[in-house]
């Protein structure tokens, strides 16, 4: 496969954790695509502004990328904590338009600012890695890091309080959960985990603009969650990755690309409402899993 | 710009965005969900306003060429391309939210098959008809001056009519929902879908009705956008469509008169952005939202949502 | 020594009363019994103790404190714990984990041992276990710890809400009408747990239930309301003699 194309799902992967986050808590939040663009902001202008970021080699130094991506998280953190009180008081289908129109706000700021580059962008961001291997094995190690931390929160009690609002929020405040807060810290993580993408996405596709952030991707996103399955950390991975390889899968049709692409949003749901990781096929894959290696030894069944 | 084309201006654009909110306002209110081909179906009714005027198709799609063998002047082809559109909203609600709501699914997934329906027409289109402009010749008004003067100013005759046929609409809708058989079903729908059921109302049919209905508004919407601005491509509806979705909320979910008064502030409020800072001017609509949403969550118009214990 | 005092408490909803002016007083350790008619704002005045309404007029003290202006969770927090009329479980959860949730104040630990599984993070959350499982154990739901709430029967679910409230450790446990469904040697056996529950946790019960006979043997003092009026309070054997409460009841009749 395409090191380009593995990237490019790789990053997929790590927005739909991003919407996951919220949602595991039961809070449709569909601004990430506006945190991502943030993020991307953040590290394009370092790169492109500050000439430590940008080296004097033919790469530009990785530390300086790791600081970016700090920075570009305690960004788009800050700005998900400062909205975030107001705006989860909001439920459901409300919570869900308010954060489409904070993504297209940030939006018009992020193409109006006297120095973001208006609608054309940053260009020439420069390439930390030379090849897009590199990109994969770095993002790789994020989404690495962004599974087992998603693993670890089921052991944890902040893991059961979010179990415990998505089921019922006024019984989860009744038995003590203080659920404005704990409904924040998954709200700012998710902004966090946008933010820091889009710092590697900047450099990965070496120009930035504010398309990176719209309605479109905001929807895109939430099919990955609702496609892969909303209740368990590998339904978003693994839709995240499916829905960001398919169009350039079926490049080979040509312009029916796209049709077939929506028609696959749109059947999906139809035939897996529960999305195409559940805790029952998870099990069923883990006892085939247990199988397996007895079965190498034995012979064929006759 | 003085302050009659303002106003003129501000209004008409805000009546489309309303026609556009009570489309949304209209599925919303039977299912509770909101519909992302709404946009799409929109866009649809102002190519088929477009063909139905005797419009060509372009150099680039399958269709390149293509005209109908009759052109109908404006008026008729608008309620006609609004017909066509309330019939593709139909299409819509069969392979998106029926298969849905006969499994009780989470209404969360009609937001993702909506999509999936949208994308798949806007792409349809594409395919069709190529992604170039097409413009409405003023002309298919027949023998109306492109503008005239009111109080002094002068008025282009195309946002006036804009305005015009949009409050005419709205007016019918409401009227027609509070008076006849049908639309106190719809509401009854709304109001509480089982309760209606035992009252012997098809909520089925309720559902059609409203995904019908604002079918046909989005189309007629469209095309009158086509005539004012011209098809901006097939990807010309998704603006409005998100415009939409904030004056809805603004107004408050399933709200008739919220519809059209989020509808009205938003577009005033556009069109008072100076020209100098035009780039802001997509902020206004959602910036008023987020500020209404803070204050006031049920939007301006609509009802507080009761909690049950 | 007074636990809780319900200070002429009034809330209205749109044109409807639901509560005027409710006065009444828990006390520490004994079983407090509410009862009226359908609609006669029994669980108005629950929702207004435990923080989710927001009464138009008069307030709740705790232990002699103010209450006011205080969420459900921080209500919580003070030591009040209640179950719900419609059963409010969190479905997707095994008996075990909504009882886990209740203990969410009992579990917090270091974040980076958390995060890291460290033995004194493991053995934390082993001892937590115990303590969910003694819980079920003790309302007989232990054979069910790991199925899901929403999977289990009726009976069921109504003691895994009260062991859900237990875990939360309170002074005061509000309960919402937890017969309701039961047959009655059902009814009598919840009758001897809500006792047994009472003295092994040395809590105060408020408890709202339809069944007048159960409630007369249960608690120690009863109050009845009728459209959202306190027409009645005292030992069961005087609320029985009241006579409007036979009107209440039985509409007039002697």
């Amino acid at each position: 496969m395409d090191a380009g194309l593995l990237e490019q799902m790789l990053l997929g992967a790590l927005l739909a954790l991003s919407v996951y986050l919220p949602l595991r808590c039961g809070q449709l939040s569909l601004a990430t695509p506006g945190f991502y663009a943030v993020g991307g902001y953040v590290a394009a202008l370092l790169s492109t502004g500050v000439p430590a970021f940008a080296g004097t080699g033919a790469t530009s130094p990785l530390p300086a990328l790791l600081v970016e991506m700090v920075l570009a998280g305690a960004l788009a953190g800050l700005i998900a904590l400062a909205i975030g009180g107001p705006v989860l008081r909001l439920r459901g289908i409300y919570l869900a338009i308010a954060t489409i129109a904070l993504v297209e706000i940030l939006r018009v700021i992020n193409l109006n600012l006297p120095f973001t580059g208006g609608a054309m962008g940053i260009f020439g961001i420069p390439q930390p890695f030379a090849q897009p291997e590199g990109y994969v094995a770095f993002t790789l190690a994020l989404l690495a890091l962004a599974c087992w931390l998603c693993q670890r929160l089921e052991a944890l009690r902040l893991g059961r309080a979010m179990a415990a609002i998505r089921d019922d929020e006024l019984a989860a405040a009744c038995v003590g959960i203080d659920t404005p807060h704990t409904k924040l810290i998954a709200f700012v993580a998710s902004a966090l985990l946008a933010g820091v993408t889009g710092a590697v996405a900047a450099h990965f596709f070496n120009s930035w603009n504010a398309r990176a952030g719209s309605f479109d991707a905001s929807i895109t996103t939430l099919a990955f969650v609702v496609f892969g399955g909303s209740r368990l950390w590998p339904g978003p991975v693994l839709g995240g990755l499916l829905l960001t390889a398919l169009p350039e899968l079926l490049r080979p049709v040509g312009d029916l690309r796209l049709i077939l692409f929506g028609a696959v949003i749109l059947l999906g749901p139809l035939f897996f409402p529960q999305g195409l990781v559940t805790a029952e096929r998870l099990q069923r894959l883990q006892t085939l899993a247990a199988l397996l290696p007895r079965r190498r030894g034995a012979p064929l069944a006759p | 710009m003085d302050l009659i084309q303002i106003l003129v201006n501000g209004l008409s654009v805000g009546a489309v965005y309303g026609l556009f909110a009570l489309g949304y306002t209209l599925v919303f209110s039977v299912l509770g969900v909101i519909n992302f081909a709404h946009g799409a179906v929109f866009t649809l009714g102002a190519y088929f306003t477009y063909l139905l005027i005797g419009g060509a198709v372009g150099a680039n799609g399958l269709l390149a060429g293509f005209a109908l063998p009759f052109a109908l002047p404006f008026w008729g082809a608008l309620p006609l391309a609004g017909l066509g559109a309330a019939l593709v909203a139909l299409l819509v609600e069969r392979v998106a939210f029926r298969p849905l709501r006969r499994r009780r699914a989470d209404p969360l997934l009609a937001l993702i098959t909506s999509l999936g329906a949208g994308v798949i027409l806007v792409n349809l289109i594409q395919l069709l008809v190529g992604a170039e402009s097409y413009a409405i010749p003023t002309g298919a008004l027949g023998g109306l001056p492109a503008s005239f003067p009111l109080l002094g100013a002068r008025v282009r005759t195309v946002q006036a009519l804009l305005l015009a046929i949009s409050l005419l609409l709205l007016a019918v809708l409401s009227l027609w929902l509070e008076g006849s058989r049908n639309g106190r079903g719809l509401q009854a729908v709304a109001e509480d879908a089982e309760t209606a059921q035992l009252l012997g109302i098809d909520s089925t049919a309720m559902v059609r009705l409203a995904f019908g209905l604002s079918g046909f508004l989005a189309g007629v919407a469209g095309g009158l956008v086509g005539l004012s601005v011209s098809i901006a491509g097939p990807y010309f509806g998704i603006g409005y469509g998100l415009k939409g979705l904030a004056v809805l909320v603004l107004g408050g979910l399933g709200s008739v008169p919220g519809a059209v008064l989020g509808g009205l502030i938003v577009g005033l409020a556009e069109a008072c952005v100076p020209a100098e800072a035009s780039g802001w001017k997509d902020a206004v609509g959602y910036g008023f939202l987020f500020l209404v949403l803070l204050v006031r969550p049920r939007g301006l118009l609509g009802r507080p949502l009761p909690t049950k214990v | 020594m007074s636990l809780l005092q319900v200070e002429g408490v009034s809330c209205r909803f749109g044109g409807l009363q639901a509560l005027a002016g409710v006065s009444l007083e828990v006390r520490e350790g004994e079983i407090f019994g509410l009862i009226g008619p359908n609609g006669a704002g029994k669980t108005t005045l629950f929702n207004v103790i435990s923080g989710l309404t927001r009464p138009s007029g008069g307030r709740c003290l705790w232990r002699g404190r103010p209450m006011q202006g205080m969420g459900p969770a921080a209500i919580n927090r003070l030591g009040i714990a209640r179950t719900f009329q419609n059963l409010r479980l969190f479905e997707s959860l095994t008996a075990l984990e909504n009882v886990l949730v209740g203990l969410h104040h009992a579990a917090g630990a270091p974040l980076p041992g958390a995060l890291l599984g460290s033995g004194s993070f493991r053995r934390r959350q082993g001892r937590l276990k115990e303590q969910a499982l003694e819980l079920l154990e003790r309302l007989e739901l232990a054979p069910l710890a790991d199925q899901r709430a929403g999977e289990l029967a009726y009976g069921d679910r109504r003691r895994l809400e009260i062991a859900r409230a237990l875990a939360t450790a309170p002074q005061l446990l509000l309960l919402d009408e937890p017969a309701a469904g039961m047959n009655p040697a059902e009814k009598e056996e919840l009758r001897l747990l809500i006792g047994r529950i009472r003295d092994h946790f040395a809590l105060s019960v408020l408890i709202i239930e339809h069944h007048v006979p159960l409630m007369m043997q249960l608690c120690g003092r009863l109050a009845v309301l009728n459209f959202g009026e306190r027409i009645a309070l005292g030992s069961p054997a005087e609320v029985r003699r009241d006579p409007r409460v036979i009107e209440a009841y039985l509409g007039g009749q002697p």
